[in-house]
């Protein structure tokens, strides 16, 4: 089923809105963990099950690891999905 | 297994819900409600957040009604994932939660100083989050030197562990057996061979679970919850090696819920009391329309055969201590029947305390049956195959548990096992849950005065109702619906398709088919009344209405529309028949609740008469759809006759 980065990236916003509790999460692709306070390394895994769940894929374990900014997801989602 | 499949689903609008909770009049009732969702461990996070910015006073609102508990957790994992998702959980079962984490690994230091964070912290239990790779001798070591098997070495360390917590800090240990992890080295050699790790885990949990016996600690069995789960998915390498995360993420909801039932019991919470309802439940079928050898249960019939394993499941229940109740909306003598005369049933009619079968509505009828066995309704699980009597039960007693069933009665005793409804630690225990029920029973005396009418209730199933005379479309339901149905037929009569196409074109007679919506989806077609022209009054020679729709004013409905056609073409008078069967007793006072007027009355007949001048719409809460009022005046014209 292909499906276009724009496509990925709402869903993934939705997928952000459910993860992170603050109101004010700012989300763009140029969002990085390093500029999310709520983004630590245990909402990481909460975020990763939800994506996983959402999108029906697998991650590697080093793709885990390089999952540091919205635009890295959309690109490996992009991939795995197409 | 992971959605927590026996909770309903949360609603769209949950997180506006929870952002709505700081300010909610009743944040107790509504954390509640929220907590009662098959919670995603996202969900239960959101749930949680919100829960600690209450300021002191909606605190104390939130606190009033719920059960404190405070747990201390020791771990050689990351814990932190699941706190909220503890808490919620505990939540759901009225358990307001405190956790003390001690630091990550800090397992023999919490309990062997006296002067530790947890062994200071007064708690009412610590939990031992274990698993394998908490104990150094539990690897695959063939050559294995130490004294005992290395399960049995394992175990000393954690009696240690339990010792110390009991010593210094006068708390209780929840303790794990420990999951198998999905590898091996031989295969069936693994079992078998001192030192391997399946051998060692397999002597650990068996002696654990034989002290435990002995102590006053209690026993969370992560084991059996793991192979129930499936060991490929219960463990998650990837989230261990991130972030000693102990079991995949997924399953968090799983193991904080049963963690939280755990707790409950602890409080003396447990449930204790069944409440089945008959027909689709219990068996195949309805009893009232297809009759003693129409419905489905007992061997030899596949769909007969998944009933009776739940019947085989209430009656092992039952030797354990939990009291069967009925509760379902049938004739009583029929239903009695069933359980006398049917080869195929297991349940008798004295396993039941309390045998409700009529046709009242089902809330004041689990209402009674509490009050007979002086328990509460949160000691109750009410078992139903129909989702809106789920739903109504739900709505007018949020305290009992009512487990979502699948579509699938085979799957029926899966999800009912997995809700693990009947926690409990011990047998003796039962006398401490009396008393703490005798202690809540003003705050349900409150509950239930503040309960939901059932006019709320039948409002917000969003009723649509469809009237149309009968036509080609509808007619081989119309037969059926003739043929089969058996309890709300006010005259019995049966007519072949020939006989219905004769009522459909002859100008005599006026046909009403009737359909029903509701916010469930499409009930179908569940009604049919037929009446006769008989100069200026309509003889009802046919009225009746499937048994899944009643108690929802659907006859109300149908009246109503009957009796405004009937003005439309001048007809001053209705007259209704009652003709008595072994299976029609729920209607025997159909027309009178109607505003008809008994007119004659022998053995085999009643007569009702209603001057349709004089009649009071009903005006029941359902939307009409479509009326024949609203039909062609050429449809009119045929029924002017």
């Amino acid at each position: 089923m292909h499906q276009d980065k724009a496509t990925i990236r709402d869903q993934l916003e939705l997928i952000f809105q459910d993860t992170f509790v603050e109101s004010n999460l700012a989300f763009s692709m140029d969002t990085r963990r390093d500029d999310v306070a709520e983004w630590d390394s245990l909402s990481h895994i909460r975020l990763l099950t939800a994506i996983e769940a959402s999108f029906g894929v697998q991650f590697d374990l080093e793709e885990i690891v390089s999952m540091t900014s919205v635009a890295a997801i959309v690109d490996l989602l992009y991939e795995k999905l197409n | 297994m992971h959605d927590l499949p026996w909770l309903l689903k949360s609603a769209d609008d949950f997180n506006e819900r929870c952002a709505r909770l700081l300010n909610h009049a009743s944040p107790d009732a509504e954390a509640q409600l929220l907590a009662n969702y098959a919670l995603s461990i996202n969900q239960s996070n959101r749930l949680y957040q919100t829960l600690q910015k209450f300021d002191p006073e909606k605190r104390a609102i939130f606190s009033r009604n719920l059960i404190p508990f405070k747990l201390g957790i020791v771990s050689n994992a990351t814990m932190d994932l699941m706190i909220p998702a503890m808490i919620t959980a505990a939540l759901r079962y009225g358990i307001e939660l405190e956790v003390i984490r001690a630091d990550f690994g800090q397992v023999a230091q919490e309990a062997f100083d006296p002067a530790s964070k947890l062994n200071q912290s007064n708690l009412d239990a610590v939990l031992l989050a274990l698993d394998y790779r908490a104990y150094s001798v539990l690897v695959n070591e063939p050559e294995y030197s130490g004294g005992n098997d290395p399960g049995l070495d394992a175990l000393g360390y954690l009696q240690q562990i339990q010792q110390s917590f009991a010593l210094n800090g006068k708390t209780i240990c929840i303790v794990q057996t420990l999951a198998h992890p999905p590898y091996e080295l031989s295969g069936n050699l693994d079992a078998q061979l001192s030192g391997l790790l399946r051998k060692s885990l397999n002597v650990f949990n068996s002696a654990l679970i034989e002290n435990i016996k002995n102590s006053a600690d209690v026993l969370f069995d992560v084991a059996t919850l793991a192979n129930t789960v499936g060991t490929h998915q219960w463990f998650d390498e990837r989230q261990w090696y991130m972030s000693r995360v102990p079991i995949a993420n997924g399953y968090i909801p799983l193991y904080t819920d049963y963690l939280a039932k755990l707790l409950a019991a602890i409080r003396g919470k447990s449930r204790k009391c069944l409440v089945l309802d008959l027909d689709n439940t219990l068996w195949g079928g309805v009893i009232g329309d297809d009759g003693l050898e129409g419905i489905q249960i007992g061997q030899g019939h596949p769909v007969g055969e998944s009933f009776l394993a739940i019947q085989q499941w209430a009656k092992s229940l039952k030797a354990l201590g939990i009291i069967l109740t009925v509760c379902s909306k049938n004739d009583k003598v029929v239903a009695l029947e069933a359980f006398q005369k049917h080869p195929g049933m297991l349940l008798k009619e004295d396993d039941f305390a309390v045998f409700m079968a009529n046709w009242e509505d089902k809330a004041s009828n689990i209402r009674k049956i509490a009050a007979i066995l002086n328990i509460g309704m949160d000691a109750m699980v009410f078992v139903d195959d129909n989702p809106a009597e789920r739903e109504i039960i739900r709505t007018m007693i949020p305290e009992i548990s009512v487990p979502e069933l699948p579509k699938d009665p085979s799957q029926f005793l899966r999800v009912l096992c997995a809700a693990r409804y009947f926690e409990k630690i011990d047998f003796t225990t039962d006398d401490a849950q009396r008393n703490a029920q005798y202690a809540d029973n003003a705050r349900r005396q409150a509950m239930l005065q503040k309960a939901p009418s059932l006019t709320d209730y039948l409002i917000s199933l969003e009723m649509k109702i469809h009237f149309a005379p009968f036509n080609e479309t509808g007619r081989k339901r119309i037969v059926q619906l003739i043929n089969k149905t058996n309890q709300f037929n006010l005259t019995t009569r049966r007519y072949t398709e020939a006989d219905v196409l004769g009522f459909e074109k002859s100008g005599s007679y006026l046909t009403l088919q009737v359909q029903l919506q509701d916010k469930f989806g499409d009930n179908g077609m569940i009604s049919v009344v037929i009446c006769k022209n008989a100069g200026d009054c309509w003889e009802i020679d046919t009225w009746l209405m499937s048994c899944r729709v009643i108690k929802r004013r659907v006859e109300e409905a149908v009246c109503d529309e009957l009796v405004a056609i009937a003005r439309s073409k001048g007809i001053e008078k209705l007259r209704g028949y009652y003709r008595p069967t072994e299976k029609n007793k729920l209607v025997k006072n159909h027309y009178q609740q109607l505003g008809f007027v008994l007119i004659s009355s022998d053995g085999s007949e009643d007569i009702w008469e209603l001057e349709t001048e004089h009649y009071q719409p009903k005006h029941p809460p359902i939307a009409i759809q479509n009326s024949l009022l609203d039909q062609t005046t050429h449809e009119r014209s045929e029924i002017d006759g």
